[in-house]
Formats: structure tokens, sequence, C-alpha cells
């Protein structure tokens, strides 16, 4: 099992999209998917980001070190002018 | 099971099977003295490779719905890990090939040794491939 977690499969299953769905939408097959959610395959930088622009995250919301604890919710955005 | 993973095993278990069946003919005629024509059986083979694969994938293919996708980055990734190991696989075959003239063989049997070489650098690449799907599937 590798070292990184990640939260694609309670993205995909929150949006209520199959792993032939997700796959179909950022160009891999669903044994692909699978092995992503299982941690048995870490997806390269640029599947990562067509996986996080697709759920509308960030990376780092999506996969992290195993030791990490998960990101806190970002209250505010220092990119928003006015905040 | 993928398209491409079962392509794989087909291959494999068809190739093992056919050049099995060749050199151990070809061994039971230099060792044994059983009759043997290299050149026809040789042919044989290649018809036999050739009818097996052709009509195991239109099987395999009518029973896959990911036939028509392109491989992505992970079997991309496999099919570079089994082509690695398979080219030192070859590499040695090949020398252990030429070693066999400085052994006393002739050339048909250099030629014979490079043949083996080559189907066993390809099995190999395809049990790679297999083995690096089952363990990260």
């Amino acid at each position: 099992m590798f070292p990184i977690a990640n939260n694609v499969r309670a993205e995909r299953e929150a949006r209520g999209m199959t792993q032939s769905e997700l796959g179909a939408a950022i160009g891999l097959t669903r044994q692909t998917v699978a092995a992503i959610e299982q941690r048995h395959y870490s997806p390269s930088l640029e599947a990562a980001f067509r996986i996080a622009r697709l759920f509308e995250k960030s990376v780092d919301e999506l996969f992290r070190w195993e030791d990490d604890p998960p990101p806190e919710p970002m209250l505010f955005s220092l990119d928003r002018p006015g905040i | 099971m993928s398209f491409r993973y079962k392509s794989a095993l087909l291959s494999l278990v068809s190739m093992a099977a056919v050049y099995g069946w060749f050199f151990t003919t070809l061994m039971l005629h230099k060792f044994g003295g059983r009759h043997f024509n290299p050149i026809v059986s040789l042919g044989g083979a290649v018809v036999a490779l050739a009818v097996i694969q052709i009509a195991g994938h239109i099987i395999i293919a009518g029973t896959s719905s990911d036939k028509y996708g392109p491989p992505d980055e992970r079997e991309r990734a496999f099919d570079r890990r089994a082509t690695t190991v398979g080219y030192y696989v070859l590499i040695v075959g090949a020398l252990a090939a030429i070693a066999t003239l400085h052994l006393g063989f002739n050339a048909p049997d250099l030629g014979h040794a490079v043949l083996l070489a080559i189907v066993f650098a390809e099995c190999t690449r395809q049990l790679v491939f297999l083995i690096a799907h089952h363990r990260a599937t």
C-alpha cells in the first residue's frame, strides 16, 4: 500500500459517480481509479490535478501523506479581494 | 479484468504452449533421435500462434468493454517496467546464444538459441506485466 492517503472515494461517492464515470472523465481506466482509491497505486501529478479539478478541490484536500492530519476546511481565501 | 490484462495472459499462455511444444520436439530430435523437420515445425508454430492470437483476441474483445480505450498511465507504467525486465532477459539470452557456438553447436543451433532467447524475453515481459497488474490491483 502506498503512503499517500486520499479522499477520492468519498468525494466520488458524494457526487454519485461510478469508478468508470470518474475514469472516463479524467482519462483513466476503472481499474486504475479502483487502485487509487485502495491506495494500491499513486497517480501521477497530472492525474491528481485532473481529479482535483473535476471535484473542484485542491490537490492537498484530496491527497495527503498518511501521517498528516486531514486539512482543516478553509474559512477564507487570500486570493479573494477585500478579505 | 481489463482487455490488456487478458491480452497479455493469452499471449503468455499461447507462446509458452506453442514454443514449448516446438523446443521440446527440437530437444527430442537433437538428443533422442526423433524425426523432426525444423523449418516445417517452426512455420507450423508461427502459423498456429498467429491463429490462436487472432481468434483469442476476437473472443477477448467480445467480452471486454474497455477494448477501444487507450492504455492509461498505470498500464503504460506496467508496460515500461515489463519491457525493461524483458530487455535484460533478451540481452542475457542473446549472450547465452552466442556462447553455444563456443560449446561446439552449429549455426542452426545458434538460430534456435536466439529464437529461444526472444521467446523467453517476450514471455518474461508478459509475465512481469501480469504480476504488476496483480500487485497494484
